[in-house]
């Protein structure tokens, strides 16, 4: 009488009148390993990558590097080193500057890009096509290209802004600029398509409220538009300084952490001890100095990311 | 200016709209210049290569020279090679973050489970953790399994790059999707495989597209793996680019430009193939635009 | 075809509880109707029944088959979610087709397929859209489609989620006297959510009427319009709402209303003096004018008019009695004008008594009040001011 029952039957599942039998119950312990076994694969490859990891980990105690016959454990010297080294702060002093520096230039030039993009004239059409370009260009070519640019011989930089061949991009006073002058030419983009969205995704009544009660300009902005998007802006300067703490490659090919010291990021540093210099230890105490940082701010970030993606997605409906 | 920027469709002539306009386009010189520069420089002959003339006769002998065997003699890059390697790294990483991502991002997506939330949380860690952190260990472990300067080995670390990327993107696309069509679909008789490939995995089709695409951009354009973990055998575009400055050697600028060109080409077509997309997967699926 | 039981069935989502021990009992081709305000729990008792969650404790049975751990492909349940769930990147025709070539609803030829669908879309007048896709739709036309999918199979239960509340009122009220007469709903266990009681009341062969996770009354459509369990159940019922006045028992009378209302206590109620009631009167029961003087079943009160609102061919009007305003709904041509004072009469035999103190409990349980939990045997019963009804003398 029941459907049930032939539908079983079809199946073949030679189950009695009455339904299905007991070998097609699921039990809750199976219901419950779903997600994790559908984990499983990213867990080995995470597992992949978390164990050199924590080998790197386990350098930053030992006295690794390619020369040594014997590594011994030596505890926490590394830290004593690197921390009593000048060459330490000294990183992390034109890491953090390069990163403050480059994240605050690119936010406001990103906010007043996609502003001016957003007044959808004809220009602002057409050069949003083209806008993400130099973001898509691999940030180590960019930055071999400006290379070219910059050479206080040759370079096309001297020559169109009329500088002669007196000015020295990299040279030490202005090599960090430069870096970060790159550093905005990539980035600046990546905040401009973001804020564009937000903007994009505003609700037109406020403004078109306030528009008609005469408010200027200013006033907008700052008391209607910007609240909106601050999850938007949020997000970018998050994804900034997270990338600017780490960054290697535009430097590497810029001006590989000189003249001097002056451009040596952390990143720029540790390079130079384990990969240069073979002392593996060093260098992964560096790194995992950075780590440290890294982590902290990005647990810190992170927690803002989601309520701004909570809000982002609010500001949307 | 004002009020244009916050009522799109109006468009009124005047001293604001103008300044504005002159605004924009300075950013785009700024933006455009040296994307143009580097195309005159890749058509200049070697005698113009360290001249900053705009007019000169072009030739495209630098890109024949780059592609050929005639630019390993000159330079001992072999680029043809590096693309090779390139696309088979960036692919193999790209794919493998799929087979492995997607069911995480699905499982992440669709259910709140304990640990769900720290598993995302490790994938982001990585997305901003310092590359030499694992490099190092990386360096001397490739060297144990003999992983060094080979496609695995770059294919592994590049995981590195374009696992959260697909995994945060695709975890969005799934989250917007509403569980009723799955249920509609068991319903309907569909055991729940074959209603994930049914229902689920066809609506995050752009998803899908737009995070492997961006996963193989940034494996393409990524620097520090390739440079520290490969040599010869499994040198990417990207390490080969800067070998033309000739570390020591002679440089090579006009051959820099025209391998610089090549170089970013596949990056910039794809990205303009999923303009719509691009937001999204840029912050991670954080701005759904 | 298949019976249905739910037995103490517990739901929460995290710290919310969404069911708080359901029982049901649905027989075997009945068409059973689920009445109930949006966050009474409604969807999640279908899902429930369907395996699409699963239930914290309790058990739910299909044909006497307890479905713990059963998958919901195999309950032989269809659904017609109020969302709808089309797959946006089918055609209305392959989302009808999917459950026929799913293999789990039996084996059907791409002719048979045709046909079930074709009967399908007729009935429902979607025959012009099956080339369509759902965001071509309209919400009324994605609404039959979805039902479609439903009615296209054969199941043992159909499961609809409030399947015509997106149909404009016109093809609402078509379909309503349609859908129970398809041959398919005709044989087929149904389980309906409706938050409209005159789906249900028209629909239903038994009504369960569902307040915050709780089934508050199970009966067919008639009972539970003449003798709801209380207050909130009866409000639920009937449009305009149902007057309820506060009166107490005085000396062997009730009386409401100031005393503008007030009629002997009927013996076989066993009121006791000082009880505080609630009188309910259907608006469209009360009658304008005096009563016949030999009908001793009326009660005749007077009031002054307030309000009139004109409706149509009927008129709503508030009338002030004592301290309380009735509702009265009578026709156009008769009606008093505002501020006029008229006579009317209330039909003892149609009106519903309430215990005021039990029904406030239920309120407070319903409201989640921890101390206000209500055994069974403290119903609220409902009878009329009549009184010698022997079912209502047990159980007040």
């Amino acid at each position: 009488m029941s459907s049930v029952t032939e539908v079983s039957a079809d199946k073949g599942k030679g189950t009695s009148a009455g339904g299905p039998g007991s070998e097609d119950r699921v039990p809750a312990w199976r219901r419950r390993a779903r997600p994790y076994l559908l984990s499983i694969p990213a867990l080995v490859v995470i597992v992949g990558i978390l164990f050199p990891f924590v080998s790197g980990v386990y350098y930053t105690i030992l006295d690794y590097s390619a020369g040594a016959t014997h590594v011994h454990l030596v505890w926490f010297d590394n830290y004593q080193t690197v921390l009593s080294d000048s060459a330490l702060w000294s990183s992390v002093r034109v890491t953090v500057e390069y990163a403050v520096i480059a994240t605050a230039i690119e936010t406001v030039l990103g906010v007043g890009v996609a502003l001016l993009l957003n007044r959808s004239t004809l220009i602002g059409r057409i050069f949003e096509k083209v806008l993400i370009l130099p973001l898509m260009i691999a940030p180590v070519i960019a930055a071999t290209v400006w290379k070219l640019m910059f050479d206080s011989n040759f370079g096309i930089l001297n020559h169109v802004l009329g500088l002669g061949h007196s000015f020295s991009w990299l040279g030490k006073n202005n090599a960090l600029y430069s870096c970060i002058l790159v550093d905005v030419w990539i980035y600046t983009p990546f905040v401009a398509i973001l804020v564009l969205a937000g903007i994009r995704s505003l609700p037109k009544e406020p403004f078109e409220a306030s528009d008609v009660d005469g408010a200027n300009w200013l006033y907008m902005f700052r008391r209607l538009m910007l609240p909106m998007m601050w999850p938007y802006i949020l997000v970018a300067v998050i994804f900034r300084l997270m990338d600017c703490l780490k960054i290697f490659d535009i430097i590497y090919v810029l001006t590989t952490g000189g003249p001097g010291t002056v451009t040596t990021t952390l990143q720029i540093n540790a390079f130079e001890d384990s990969i240069t210099h073979f002392n593996y230890s060093r260098g992964s105490t560096y790194m995992f100095l950075l780590w440290i940082i890294v982590f902290i701010v990005a647990r810190f970030l992170v927690s803002l990311l989601s309520k701004a993606q909570r809000r982002a997605a609010g500001a949307e409906v | 200016m004002a009020r244009r920027v916050l009522t799109p469709g109006q468009r009124r002539v005047s001293v604001g709209g103008v300044f504005a306009d002159i605004l924009i386009l300075l950013w785009f010189v700024f933006a455009l210049f040296p994307i143009l520069w580097m195309f005159l420089l890749s058509l200049k002959n070697d005698t113009d290569q360290t001249s900053t003339y705009f007019s000169f006769s072009p030739t495209a002998r630098n890109y024949r020279t780059v592609l050929t065997h005639k630019g390993e003699v000159l330079t001992s890059v072999n680029f043809e090679t590096a693309i090779w390697h390139s696309v088979l790294a960036c692919a193999g990483a790209t794919l493998l973050s799929l087979l492995v991502g997607i069911p995480a991002a699905y499982a992440a997506g669709k259910w709140k489970f304990r640990g769900s939330d720290d598993l995302m949380f490790q994938m982001l860690s990585f997305r901003f953790a310092p590359e030499l952190m694992v490099i190092v260990p990386l360096f001397v472990i490739f060297h144990y399994i003999h992983l060094f300067d080979t496609e695995l080995g770059l294919i592994w670390v590049l995981q590195l790059v374009t696992l959260p990327l697909v995994v945060w993107i695709l975890r969005s696309y799934f989250q917007d999707l509403a569980p009723e069509l799955e249920q509609a679909a068991l319903l309907d008789g569909y055991s729940r495989i074959r209603a994930f490939f049914k229902v689920a995995l066809p609506l995050v089709r752009p998803g899908i597209a737009a995070s492997a695409l961006l996963a193989f951009i940034f494996a393409w354009n990524n620097y520090i793996f390739p440079l520290i973990l490969t040599d010869s055998n499994a040198t990417t575009v990207t390490v080969a680019v800067t070998k033309y400055l000739g570390g020591g050697g002679q440089a090579y600028y006009n051959l820099t430009a025209a391998a610089a060109l090549i170089g970013v080409l596949p990056p910039l077509v794809l990205a303009l193939s999923i303009q719509r997309y691009l937001v999204r997967g840029l912050s991670f699926g954080a701005v759904k635009a | 075809m298949a019976s249905l039981q739910l037995q103490d069935v517990h739901k929460s989502y995290g710290k919310h509880p969404a069911l708080k021990g359901i029982d049901l009992d649905v027989a075997d081709g009945e068409f059973f109707v689920i009445l109930g305000p949006s966050g009474a729990g409604k969807t999640t008792t279908l899902k429930s029944v369907a395996g699409l969650q699963e239930i914290d404790t309790g058990s739910v049975r299909i044909d006497g088959v307890e479905m713990d751990g059963i998958e919901p492909y195999r309950r032989n349940v269809a659904m017609a979610f109020e969302s709808y769930a089309l797959y946006p990147q089918d055609t209305v025709f392959d989302n009808l087709a999917s459950p026929l070539k799913s293999g789990r609803t039996g084996t059907y030829s791409k002719e048979q397929q045709r046909e079930r669908i074709d009967m399908v879309t007729t009935t429902l007048g979607i025959n012009q859209l099956l080339e369509r896709f759902p965001r071509e739709l309209s919400n009324g036309q994605r609404q039959r489609v979805a039902l479609g999918r439903v009615l296209v199979r054969p199941a043992g239960i159909y499961l609809l989620d409030e399947p015509l509340s997106h149909l404009d009122a016109k093809l609402r009220a078509a379909m309503r006297a349609e859908l129970k007469s398809l041959g398919s709903v005709a044989q087929t266990t149904s389980l309906y959510v409706t938050h409209d009681y005159q789906e249900a009341l028209a629909l239903g062969d038994k009504i369960a009427i569902l307040r915050a996770g709780r089934v508050i009354q199970v009966g067919p459509p008639a009972e539970v319009w003449r003798e709801p369990a209380s207050t909130f159940i009866a409000r639920a019922l009937g449009q305009p709402e149902i007057n309820l006045l506060p009166a107490v028992v005085e000396d062997g009378t009730i009386r409401a209303a100031g005393g503008h209302v007030s009629c002997p206590a009927p013996a076989g109620l066993h009121l006791s003096p000082g009880q505080h009631l609630i009188i309910g009167v259907r608006p469209r029961e009360i009658a304008l004018g005096p009563a016949p003087p030999d009908q001793g079943d009326r009660l005749t009160c007077a009031g002054m008019v307030r309000l009139s609102e004109v409706l149509g061919r009927d008129v709503e009007l508030s009338v002030t009695v004592g301290e309380e305003d009735l509702i009265i709904v009578t026709d156009r041509a008769n009606a008093p004008a505002e501020g006029e004072r008229v006579t009317f009469q209330i039909p003892l035999a149609h009106s519903l008594v309430f215990d005021a103190t039990r029904d406030a409990a239920l309120e407070a349980a319903a409201a989640g009040a921890p101390d206000a939990q209500t055994s069974d045997g403290a119903r609220v019963p409902a009878t009329s001011l009549l009184g010698p009804l022997v079912a209502a003398e047990q159980r007040i």
